[in-house]
């Protein structure tokens, strides 16, 4: 062992040299006195935690685990990461029944497609959303996303499943929850993206949601057992069918890739890198040549960008961009990336409503400055924020390209 | 991805560096590893305040001749005063107002309000012509209650000193109850958040204008003006009587108002930012680098024809000590340090260390070397550099804003 | 007994400050006498503060010096009880190594036993479950009720005790001279360092409790003592790597000793001798540096890999066996010197030797001195009184209204015990933190100014852990000097205090100054010589 080489240890905590930069980008100290900010919550608090676990607190669950910290960070002090361990080792607080509604995203949404009308029509009455607001504590101002009478799942084996095979090329796609319950549009948007550029699309094996709500709402064990399933279906694709896996997601793919290993101890090593976005996979075949894109004529659309907080953290924002900068009648403008307060289920509940608006309103007050005819954003929940808070229509780069392309020319280019 | 030239680096000599190939038409990308050292600035930017030898400067351009040929300034040669002048258009045009000339150097106040001598200064903080200049002969200095990382007693000591009276008010508004309620957040960036609306900054404007009857001068610790100069501008014109910001213990307000000016005025100009990455290998031809890859990216790499490293020293992770040793952790460049350990530091924490002056190797060019081979597309600028002690001869910025706009300009498509 | 009125005569003068002096002084005070405490700088400054903070069992000892071991063993006993809140009883385990003598192993845990002390072989496996960071490949373990000591808080709570029973305690005040007549010492003749100032106190007895030091205090009487100054390096760690005290099963030698003490871990010593005029600046070199790394990571490897926050060194007052100061197996038990039979010089007696642990037994020993000197008939308490701040038991806040006040009251009450009812947190103003490290609120630093003789920054973070955190006081020193400034009403000194401050903090940090502690060092330098410009501050 050469000695002191790296004096950091496993305690990646000690690389911090206490500069508080994290404190001027954590979107929730502004508007939350009672979060510790990330420093405490962190670095400062986990060397006092090694000390007596009872060191603990409790206030670190309003963390929104938006990394943003961690990308500020210039030591390279995965802060968020800290917070969140700490909250799995540490916290005694069992989720309530709300928050395991909220977190098992695709139970209820499964439970909710069936009845889609029904639930759609009662979430948005008034005696439910108090019934909601006073007893299961989710936020009355929410409006649910609304739940899609077929899902993704069903379209896709009824409509699109039997012509994948005669494509040369495949690739697995994890649609996630957003997609499958409550916009299957997104959905068929990429199949036919990937159609065209001559990729057939194929569900996995079997998918579970990735886990991102379980594991902010505490519920560990049962994100971990979803996280083995996802791994090993996206395992099998990868290495017996040869087929890497896309997501339109930006929290899934990130949830996937870096907090199964980080938080869940479930080790993706040999898979990671063959997870990733869609945009960041056309991006690959159309810089190397391998894919042409023939766009449609259509009108000039301005259009602003706006970085989800685990896309700064994957640092992956420039595919997205790149993919709409080359759209002809793009004209993009990109946001500050600064976060939208929704952060999955924390938006939703009624403690950190205030809360998450206040974090968002930087953002939205840039949004209507912006002159926009919409914007576009690769996060649902984002999605979801902003179509709430401010008059904007949000879409997400797949679908924009979707609209975009002329669909025949395209695949011919690329047969 | 394919871009022109790409910065390791994203602190004042990453962006200045880039602003300046943007514009000459080099498509660009910086991959900064988190938040620069500019969110620790003082809110000027030094140039040459003093010899190695200890010897004071007033006019840095007269000065820089007497520098050892190792010392960055010196590869500038005689260009020394065009690129100081550069800088300062560089700044202005990316919108951020800063007084001073780098014929003679002027005065900033210190947050123990005290002065020392100093190249450009932000506009939001006095620039005093002489060292025993005061702002004023009666001056009314206000803090915000509970903020703790200013403290007003120590400039009014100062200030005292120099013959001025000085009043301390402490103000406290409604507006910053919630901040206060934590016991950490009372920070200068989050207060100047609070500061960005209108409604406190009336508030605070009228406390001041009350207790500033038969004053001259207010000074006021720097928590204005995070996103925009705007709430200092606003401050300053309603007041009446000038007003003057003093720097605060970090972070720095104005620092990361400048950062943040710097950024957008890159990517205005069509250069590109990744925030939050490191470059984690290279490929490395005979004496040229093709590709970089990074974290983040992963396989895709980043190719450019240039690559220029302005990652930083030590606390910035440009430079990696370990019990033996100091290494470059990007390209493994040579770097100039002495071996012996016990060499590095002087006992007194507060004279020149030696550990400061090490750094990247480089040629005439500011070209890197790999196991003394010349790498003929790489380049280094700013702090990482060897051959000065940016704290001590009161060179950092200058440094770093000079050899960047070197570099650029000499760079061949 | 003397009632004189006169303020400057006493029953007793006690020289040092250290751990020895102050309980010296709670003791003689708690039997009635009216004691006089100098201490030339603070409290805790000599070798007191600077060593393990190790809570022996006494195991260390129990081959090689039963006597020590068995009064270490009493001595722990007696301070889990009279000084909880300054003691972490980790428990401790000596390993073997595959390249000790195993059979070493039976002969400790016999001698440990013989001495009283608890000591049980546990298997390696064990070992290993119960402290993760130890070195893997250990072939034994044996388990003893070692524990970690604060010294600073004990000799503030002995401090504490003695004023509040009358003793008068004076530091930053210096002995220059002893005033002698006819053969007896009578008084000493004191500087006030501070205001430049000299006085005399008398008393009929005058107890030399200087560690080191007292080796020039004897020779102001022409006494000779054979003391032999044992410098002692120690590296401090930025964590706790360990929870149970590490320590190797041989015979005691270098840095074999990895002790957890609040938030950090240390490990030490290395030993050798220094000269008398190097005993004020000691410096840490690079290759006692070298050695404890190496050590060290024999005890737990992950040391190899930890950063290091600081490095110091404390000189042991050992005593030789008198005219033979020699050697490296003087006993470190405790010495009670008598000038008036030793040297033929009365009103005059040395306390020196001993242990960090033993400390109140050589108070016990010299008070009871001083009683049949004085013809005092009281007997010791301190074995059973409980010192100031482990009296009651203090509430800790049941983490219902999650917010960081609760964790910052828990970190006040680990530092102060039940003093720590005394710590204003009825508002935020007072609830802020001024160290973000070690969670150290304005109200613990006000009442460590309004309280407990603070004259600078270094005597604060004595009190408070102000400074002792990773940061090593790069937030912290500025807001600290802000308050000292307030409290004493005097900027210029303050500012003054603030760079000497900064600068003792380097010198621990230098020796260990690469990776992270250089990045925080060049960080801190950056921020106090840079924006601060305290690199261009004369001192007025």
């Amino acid at each position: 062992m050469n000695m002191q080489q790296y004096n950091i240890s496993d305690n990646n905590f000690e690389q911090c040299i206490k500069c508080t930069v994290c404190t001027v980008y954590c979107p929730v100290v502004p508007v939350n006195p009672n979060y510790p900010g990330p420093k405490q919550a962190g670095p400062d608090g986990e060397r006092l935690r090694l000390k007596r676990g009872e060191f603990f607190d409790e206030a670190l669950k309003y963390c929104l685990n938006c990394k943003r910290c961690e990308v500020a960070c210039p030591s390279n002090v995965r802060i968020g990461d800290i917070i969140q361990l700490a909250r799995i080792r540490y916290s005694k607080s069992k989720p309530s029944l709300r928050d395991m509604m909220l977190a098992n995203t695709d139970i209820v949404g499964s439970i909710s497609s069936t009845f889609a009308p029904v639930v759609n029509t009662a979430v948005a009455l008034k005696p439910v959303k108090s019934v909601m607001d006073g007893i299961l504590k989710i936020d009355k101002h929410r409006t649910f996303p609304k739940y899609a009478s077929q899902t993704f799942e069903s379209w896709f084996k009824k409509s699109a499943q039997p012509q994948q095979d005669s494509f040369k090329n495949h690739v697995s796609f994890f649609h996630g929850c957003y997609i499958n319950y409550n916009y299957p549009q997104l959905g068929k948007d990429l199949v036919k993206v990937m159609n065209a550029i001559g990729y057939g699309v194929h569900l996995l094996e079997n998918e579970k949601c990735c886990g991102v709500a379980l594991i902010s709402n505490g519920l560990i064990k049962q994100a971990k057992k979803q996280a083995k399933i996802n791994v090993a279906a996206i395992r099998k694709s990868v290495k017996e069918e040869n087929r890497p896996v896309i997501a339109a997601s930006s929290t899934c793919t990130f949830t996937m890739r870096d907090e199964y290993p980080h938080l869940l101890e479930i080790e993706n090593d040999d898979i990671r890198d063959s997870i990733e976005l869609a945009t960041r996979f056309i991006y690959r075949l159309i810089e190397s040549g391998k894919v042409k894109i023939k766009y449609r004529d259509a009108a000039k659309t301005r259009i602003a960008y706006h970085t989800p907080c685990h896309m700064e953290k994957l640092g992956w924002g420039f595919y997205s961009i790149d993919m709409l900068r080359n759209i002809p009648h793009v004209d993009l403008v990109v946001l500050d990336s600064q976060c939208c307060g929704i952060s999955g289920t924390y938006g939703f509940k009624k403690e950190n409503y205030k809360t998450s608006q206040g974090i968002g309103s930087s953002l939205f007050k840039q949004i209507e400055n912006s002159a926009a005819d919409f914007i576009a954003t690769d996060c649902e929940t984002c999605k979801w924020q902003i179509e709430m808070s401010t008059p904007y229509k949000v879409k997400h780069p797949i679908s924009i390209l979707a609209e975009s392309i002329d669909f025949e020319a395209t695949r011919d280019l690329n047969k | 991805m394919k871009f022109d030239t790409v910065i390791i680096g994203g602190g004042l000599a990453g962006l200045t560096c880039g602003i300046r190939l943007q514009n000459r038409g080099f498509k660009c990308a910086i991959v900064s590893a988190g938040q620069s050292a500019l969110h620790f600035s003082s809110g000027s930017f030094d140039l040459l305040n003093e010899l190695p030898d200890r010897t004071p400067v007033t006019n840095p351009e007269e000065a820089v001749g007497a520098l050892s040929k190792e010392h960055p300034y010196t590869k500038l040669g005689t260009q020394f005063s065009f690129y100081a002048q550069e800088a300062k258009r560089l700044l202005t045009d990316s919108g951020i107002q800063v007084e001073g000339n780098s014929k003679c150097n002027t005065y900033r106040i210190t947050p123990m309000g005290t002065t020392i001598p100093t190249w450009l200064t932000l506009a939001d903080f006095a620039t005093l012509k002489k060292n025993d200049e005061v702002i004023g002969k009666k001056i009314l200095l206000a803090n915000v209650a509970g903020f703790l990382d200013f403290n007003t007693k120590f400039v009014a000591d100062a200030f005292e000193q120099k013959g001025a009276e000085c009043k301390i008010i402490s103000v406290s508004l409604p507006e910053f109850k919630r901040l206060r309620q934590s016991p950490t957040e009372m920070r200068s960036a989050n207060i100047a958040r609070v500061m960005e609306n209108e409604g406190t900054l009336n508030s605070l404007l009228s406390i001041l204008t009350d207790n500033a009857k038969g004053f001259d001068a207010i000074a006021l610790p720097a928590v204005f003006g995070l996103s925009s100069d705007e709430p200092v501008k606003f401050i300053k014109e309603k007041s009446g009587i000038p007003v003057y910001l003093i720097p605060t213990m970090p972070p720095s307000v104005p620092g990361i108002r400048t950062q943040q000016r710097l950024r957008r005025t890159f990517e205005l100009a069509g250069g590109f930012f990744m925030l939050g990455d490191n470059v984690e290998k290279a490929d490395i031809g005979d004496g040229v680098v093709y590709n970089i890859y990074t974290t983040n990216h992963g396989d895709i790499a980043l190719q450019a024809d240039n690559f220029i490293l302005a990652s930083g020293s030590f606390f910035s992770n440009g430079l990696h000590a370990c019990m033996d040793g100091v290494s470059e952790p990007v390209f493994g460049a040579d770097v100039d340090f002495d071996a012996n350990r016990n060499t590095w530091y002087n006992t007194f924490v507060f004279e020149s260390q030696k550990y400061r002056t090490f750094g990247v190797a480089t040629d005439e060019q500011f070209r890197i070397k790999i196991n003394g081979k010349t790498q003929k597309n790489v380049y280094a600028i700013g702090s990482i550099l060897s051959g000065f002690d940016a704290l001590q001869e009161g060179c950092g910025a200058g440094v770093s804003l000079l050899t960047a706009l070197y570099v650029a300009d000499n760079l061949k498509k | 007994m003397n009632l004189s009125s006169k303020n400057n005569e006493f029953d007793i003068i006690i020289i040092g400050g250290g751990i020895t002096g102050a309980g010296t002084a709670r003791d003689c005070s708690l039997r009635g006498m009216r004691v006089l405490l100098i201490e030339r700088f603070d409290f805790a400054a000599g070798a007191t503060g600077r060593n393990h903070g190790l809570l022996h069992s006494g195991a260390r000892y129990a081959v090689t010096d039963k006597e020590s071991a068995s009064e270490c063993i009493k001595e722990n006993m007696i301070l889990r009880k009279i000084a909880r809140h300054c003691v972490e009883e980790n428990d401790g385990l000596f390993i073997s190594l595959p390249e000790d003598d195993i059979n070493f192993q039976s002969k400790f845990v016999e001698s440990c036993q013989a001495a009283g002390i608890d000591a049980q072989i546990i298997d390696p496996a064990e070992a290993r479950r119960l402290e993760p960071s130890v070195n893997p490949n250990l072939i034994g373990a044996v388990k003893v009720p070692d524990g970690s000591v604060d010294p600073f808080r004990l000799t503030l709570a002995n401090i504490i005790d003695a004023k509040a029973h009358g003793a008068k305690v004076l530091i930053y005040h210096e002995v220059v001279g002893l005033i002698q007549e006819q053969g007896r010492i009578i008084g000493v003749k004191v500087l006030d360092h501070k205001k430049k100032e000299t006085a005399n106190y008398y008393a009929p007895l005058t107890i030399n409790a200087a560690g080191i030091w007292g080796h020039g205090i004897a020779e102001m009487a022409g006494i000779k003592i054979g003391m032999y100054p044992a410098k002692g390096s120690l590296l401090i760690f930025g964590h706790r790597v360990n929870n149970i005290v590490l320590n190797r099963c041989r015979k005691p030698a270098d840095a074999d000793i990895l002790v957890p003490g609040d938030t950090i871990c240390l490990i030490g010593t290395t030993s050798s001798h220094v000269g008398f005029d190097e005993i004020d600046d000691m410096k840490v070199t690079s290759e006692e540096v070298d050695l404890l790394l190496r050590e060290g990571k024999k005890l737990a490897p992950s040391l190899a890999t930890t950063r290091i926050l600081r490095a110091y060194a404390g000189v042991r007052p050992l005593v030789a066996a008198d005219d033979n100061p020699s050697g490296r197996n003087i006993s470190r038990g405790i010495v009670l010197l008598d000038h008036e039979t030793r040297d033929g010089i009365a009103g005059f007696a040395t306390i020196t030797g001993g242990k960090l642990m033993t400390y109140r037994l050589m108070a016990e020993k010299a008070t009871d001195l001083a009683c049949r000197k004085l013809g005092i008939d009281k007997p010791c308490v301190t074995m059973n009184e409980p010192l100031p701040g482990s009296r009651n038991e203090e509430e800790i806040p049941q983490k219902k209204t999650y917010h960081l006040s609760d964790r910052i009251k828990r970190s006040t009450v680990g530092r102060h015990g039940d003093m720590a009812s005394r710590i204003a947190s009825e508002n935020e103003f007072n609830n802020s933190l001024v160290c973000e490290c070690e969670d150290v609120s304005v109200g613990e630093v006000e009442y460590a100014l309004g309280e407990l003789d603070i004259h600078n920054l270094e005597d604060l973070r004595r009190r408070t852990r102000v400074g002792m955190g990773t940061c090593q006081g790069e937030l912290c020193a500025c807001r600290a000097a802000g308050f000292l400034s307030e409290a004493h009403n005097c900027t210029q000194q303050a500012k003054n205090d603030l760079a000497r401050f900064l600068n003792e903090r380097w010198k621990g940090m230098y020796p260990v100054a690469w990776g992270e502690a250089l990045r925080e060092s060049e960080y801190t330098q950056w921020v106090y010589s840079g924006v601060c410009g305290m690199n261009k501050m004369e001192e007025k």
